[in-house]
């Protein structure tokens, strides 16, 4: 099956958040009414961004950032979400498969069988996961995020149909299509806007983490948008799941033969001497 | 030769031992879990975190306490696990062909503790405040702590766990099943090790033992 890709370009959105609510909406994650108690910020903190974050309930949210170019103030904003890497540091971690890929190339995952150990937070190069949180021990949250609207029962790619975001984006923002033809087009608009002048404009997602299954089209860095220039999985994740993981088996297993061979050698040393 | 037995661990030492196996044996189960994507699902619902985090206080609090009650005997404990001498050194070259020829001929007496045991301790003393660090800093810290910190601080408890869980096996090993081990079971449970294996095992300790009575 070809994979397919969400290509959002920052060009066009208006960042009127449209995708936000009919995300919240189709997913049924109910909105969070600003309260002390659930923790969401109530009071004005100097920007439209609203919520302040991502939560177990909110799986996009448009990043709004001021900027000052050649005297100039500019004012970007950027898709936050899950970026359904191809090679996922949530995936990567995820002691017991409940974060996996499918065969679009989606990063997606069964809450039922979700330990809430977080691994997957830290792991994320983008900060998507949100935990639940679960009381002063936190000890039975689970994780959350964007699921390419796959959930089951509200599977709407099954279903042929476009994620809800991409629905709902009143400007053409926001796309959805077989990856290579995102891709293809993404770099299109690219050409187009450094035709236009825009120099430092790029197409990001397009190789980072062997491929993001969100592009997104920039028409300057991705640093001044908030990404990460070049994303990576870190060093921890690959000194753990790559090299401890394996050395602890071997370290393990050998432990065990040779403490089996041990025992035979020296009973039969031992019976050795006892005839004696 | 009469048959005598002496005293080996005193009854604190004993419940202390097997509360704070018990512990590690839970921890170390409930950490297994997420070494093997097949046991998972034993995972769901985080009722092993709940264990592991009951395990972990126990861990925690039964060292405290009994430091609390009985310092001189940590102190003790601790002194000699870490007074090494030259017999440690030949102990160490010469335990290859006891352990598994039966050969004790090269074999260094020994004080109240070999120095296979003064090595255990080390183990245990560095292992566990490893892991009590590194844990403490995952159960209470995961938000505030960047996300690197978490990452290494999982790193260090995974290889914590391949060490101690390697080294855990040999203890068992040891303790239950080598062949000439014959007293190790028997003085961690009831206390007492018969006077030969006393003799055999822990010459120099039960030289002094064997006067103080006399």
């Amino acid at each position: 099956m070809a994979e397919k890709a969400i290509l959002y370009d920052a060009t066009k959105c208006t960042a009127c958040r449209g995708c936000q609510v009919a995300c919240k909406q189709w997913n049924e994650n109910d909105e969070a009414i600003p309260t002390e108690e659930n923790g969401v910020q109530a009071s004005n903190w100097g920007s439209y961004e609203n919520p302040p974050d991502l939560s177990p309930q909110t799986w996009i949210k448009m990043r709004f950032t001021e900027i000052e170019v050649g005297g100039k103030v500019r004012w970007l904003f950027t898709r936050q979400a899950c970026m359904h890497c191809t090679d996922a540091g949530c995936v990567r971690v995820c002691p017991n498969g409940t974060l996996y890929h499918t065969e679009d190339g989606f990063v997606v995952y069964n809450q039922d069988t979700c330990t809430g150990c977080g691994y997957c937070v830290e792991a994320c190069p983008f900060d998507i996961p949100r935990m639940e949180n679960s009381g002063i021990l936190d000890i039975a949250g689970k994780m959350s995020k964007c699921t390419f609207c796959t959930t089951p029962g509200l599977d709407r790619i099954a279903a042929s149909w476009e994620p809800a975001c991409v629905k709902t984006c009143p400007t053409g923002a926001l796309k959805y299509g077989n990856r290579a033809d995102m891709v293809a087009e993404g770099q299109k608009r690219v050409q187009t806007l450094q035709a236009a002048g825009w120099t430092g404009a790029n197409l990001y997602g397009e190789n980072e983490l062997d491929g993001l299954h969100v592009l997104y089209v920039l028409d300057d860095s991705p640093a001044i948008y908030g990404l990460p220039e070049s994303p990576q999985i870190s060093a921890a994740t690959i000194a753990w799941k790559d090299v401890i993981q394996p050395v602890g088996w071997a370290v393990g297993g050998l432990a065990i033969v040779g403490l089996g061979m041990n025992w035979l050698v020296a009973r039969a040393n031992v019976k050795k001497e006892a005839k004696k | 030769m009469t048959h005598h037995e002496v005293e080996k661990y005193r009854k604190p030492i004993r419940i202390l031992h097997w509360i704070h196996s018990g512990a590690f044996v839970l921890l170390f189960l409930t950490g297994l879990i997420l070494f093997i994507p097949g046991l998972g699902f034993l995972a769901e619902d985080s009722w092993t975190r709940i264990i592991h985090r009951i395990g972990a206080a126990i861990f925690v609090v039964i060292p405290i306490i009994y430091l609390i009650i009985n310092p001189r005997s940590v102190g003790r404990g601790l002194k000699l696990a870490f007074t090494w001498n030259k017999d440690d050194i030949d102990w160490l070259k010469a335990a290859p062909r006891y352990y598994f020829l039966g050969d004790e001929s090269d074999m260094p007496p020994q004080g109240e503790m070999n120095t296979g045991q003064k090595m255990w301790w080390l183990i245990v003393i560095v292992f566990g405040v490893l892991f009590v660090i590194t844990g403490l800093i995952m159960a209470f810290a995961k938000t505030a702590a960047p996300a690197a910190l978490f990452q290494w601080m999982v790193f260090i408890h995974d290889v914590s766990f391949i060490v101690s869980g390697a080294m855990l096996f040999v203890h068992i090993y040891l303790g239950v099943f080598h062949p000439l081990m014959t007293d190790a079971w028997s003085a961690i449970t009831g206390g007492k090790v018969s006077a030969e294996y006393a003799k055999k095992h822990h010459g120099k300790w039960y030289t002094e033992v064997s006067k103080g009575k006399e």
